[in-house]
């Protein structure tokens, strides 16, 4: 017999009752868990492909600088192109050691999915230093460097001529299949920069050109020169560090209400979890009277309700933190239907600070909402206890 | 063979004790200047009729309650003036209480229900409730759980219960109220093979089997002692 069994022991007097109240728990701390790990998930999912870009600065045609970002990013059809000349412009600013041109376009194949071939030229391997390339990078006419999900999903080989999905009467000669990136590139098609821009009828048009400095410290430097330039006007600069910072504010703002939200229901279950031991004190006065009897003091009485209170709350917060991690890959997939951002990495995953978080906020809501019912109970006359016909004792 | 000063002190020693209960505007007199002395290894029986002031007493015997005026010692050491803290730490170290309703926790073992004194004592205490169970002629039921037990099984319990701390006093509020007179009986054995032992023993009882199996009786009438022996 020690403590926590005769604290436990409270359990089964109401265990419907106790079983409601921590579930009550258990979903504000699910809420609490999920919301962190979203916003992590989120934060390093976008870190992680703006990293996977390995440039400093996008450069788009003019309109929505986000747009092109989330384009460039998952790959998609472009609205509208920069003309090849200003790659000159961009390759002559102050830093710049690479400036890779890219024509990028997206085919609807069947109903469903899209088929992103992307134009690039061989600069743009020096951005992807940790491309493994089984083959080589396509050279010839025609050549096509595959994505590793996309080479598994047709099963196509190096040295195979294959048809260009979405394509009608084109075909292409697979000369490399990329080792998997875990980004949006896995499913992409690379061909070269001018077999794209003639294949999809767009000569000397691109879609956007990643920028590399020698210094990352000079972006600003670099962003206003590019912006000053003559064709500046009809291009976008995106600072990807500025895009990151951009992002991540809107998303915080969102935290902030949802956090509102999950606050809430951690006052709710906080209100239920006191609601719930003072009505077991209510009823259990004739029990306390006893065990005072018995030589229980009153710190040991407030000990008895406060451990009791824990335990309902760090149960709820533990099964809260399984249905969180259980229910991630329906929420993550609900999300992803409507964040315009989205990374392709998971946004919600298991992260063990997020869930000591979540048990502390359980804890916190345990050690508030028992403190009233266990200092009433604990202030309670032995002797009008005794009396009190609340209790099987 | 001599006897240490303490073996000489009463257990008890009462002294003008007096409790008044305000309720409402009005005042209620529990108990009237009551004096008397439980000597060591007595067994006393406190009759009265009911509102008589004997719950009242045995509260404050068992240091569950202050007294108004007046003063008592229990087991050498004066209670009166004692905060709520020290009245706890006494209760729980010399004495033990038995009740009419017995005061099983439901949610525990018969075991669990016996130790639950030592906890709150700070005390190591399994062989000796297994000790006290096999006393008692229950240390077969030791994980039964109270709803499983008859009355007569219910109060062996709450005796071994009262008695895991080794109190100098055993006080119980009517032990056999709840009890046919057979099982009653075996109760009443039980004291008196207790009281055989050495132990103290007070009993607040309406039982005339348990108040002729004690050695003195004390009557008690409108919180006064009207006749003691």
């Amino acid at each position: 017999m020690n403590w926590l069994k005769l604290s436990l022991a409270g359990w089964r007097l109401r265990p419907l009752r106790t079983g409601v109240t921590a579930a009550g728990v258990g979903l504000a701390v699910a809420a609490w868990f999920s919301l962190l790990s979203f916003q992590a998930g989120y934060r390093d999912g976008m870190k992680n492909e703006l990293a996977r870009l390995g440039a400093h600065i996008l450069v788009v045609p003019k309109g929505c600088p986000y747009d092109a970002a989330s384009i460039a990013l998952h790959g998609a059809s472009w609205p509208c192109y920069l003309p090849a000349a200003y790659l000159d412009e961009v390759c002559a600013a102050p830093g710049v050691t690479t400036a890779a041109p890219a024509f990028m376009t997206a085919l609807h194949e069947g109903t469903s999915t899209n088929t992103v071939y992307v134009g690039v030229d061989k600069k743009f391997l020096r951005l992807r230093p940790a491309w493994q390339i089984r083959g080589r990078f396509p050279q010839a006419t025609n050549e096509l460097l595959l994505g590793s999900e996309a080479a598994t999903r047709w099963r196509w080989q190096v040295g195979q001529t294959v048809p260009l999905p979405g394509l009608t009467n084109a075909t292409g000669l697979v000369s490399g299949i990329l080792g998997p990136t875990h980004g949006a590139e896995d499913d992409f098609i690379y061909l070269r920069l001018a077999d794209a821009q003639h294949l999809f009828a767009h000569p000397r048009q691109l879609t956007h050109i990643l920028v590399r400095l020698a210094d990352p410290n000079a972006l600003d430097r670099a962003v206003t020169h590019l912006r000053g330039c003559d064709a500046g006007m009809d291009m976008n600069i995106v600072p990807l560090a500025h895009l990151f910072h951009t992002i991540q504010s809107l998303v915080n703002s969102t935290r902030l209400l949802l956090g509102c939200v999950a606050a809430v229901a951690l006052l709710v279950a906080a209100a239920g979890v006191g609601n719930t031991i003072l009505m077991a004190v209510a009823e259990r006065t004739r029990e306390i009277g006893l065990m005072r009897a018995l030589g229980a003091s009153r710190a040991d009485i407030f000990r008895l309700f406060w451990w009791e209170t824990m335990q309902v709350c760090l149960v709820g917060g533990v099964g809260g933190l399984a249905f969180a991690f259980l229910a991630s890959r329906v929420l993550e997939n609900w999300l992803r239907a409507r964040l315009p951002f989205a990374p392709v990495d998971a946004l919600i995953r298991w992260e063990w600070w997020a869930a000591a978080a979540g048990l502390a906020g359980a804890a916190l809501v345990g050690s508030i909402a028992g403190f009233l019912p266990a200092w009433r109970a604990a202030r309670l006359s032995p002797v009008l206890a005794m009396r009190s016909t609340g209790g099987d004792a | 063979m001599t006897t240490s000063p303490q073996e000489n002190t009463p257990v008890i020693a009462a002294q003008a004790l007096t409790k008044i209960y305000q309720r409402g505007r009005e005042q209620v007199r529990a108990l009237d200047a009551v004096s008397f002395t439980v000597a060591r290894g007595e067994f006393t029986a406190i009759t009265g009729p009911s509102g008589a002031g004997k719950s009242t007493l045995l509260n404050l015997l068992g240091c569950m309650d202050a007294p108004t005026s007046g003063t008592l010692r229990l087991d050498d050491r004066e209670v009166h003036s004692l905060d709520e803290r020290a009245r706890t730490e006494l209760r729980r170290s010399t004495v033990g209480f038995v009740f009419q309703h017995f005061g099983l926790l439901p949610t525990l073992t018969v075991a669990e229900n016996v130790v639950l004194p030592a906890l709150f004592a700070r005390r190591s205490s399994a062989r000796r409730a297994e000790m006290l169970l096999e006393k008692v002629g229950l240390l077969h039921r030791r994980t039964h759980r109270p709803h499983e037990l008859s009355g007569g099984e219910m109060q062996r319990v709450a005796i071994a219960r009262a008695l895991i701390n080794e109190p100098r006093l055993l006080l119980a509020d009517e032990p056999t109220g709840n009890l046919d007179s057979a099982t009653g009986d075996s109760i009443i054995s039980l004291f008196q093979q207790l009281n055989a032992e050495g132990l103290t023993v007070l009993v607040v009882t309406h039982n005339a089997v348990m108040t002729a199996a004690a050695r003195r009786q004390l009557a008690l009438r409108d919180g006064r002692l009207t006749d003691g022996k």
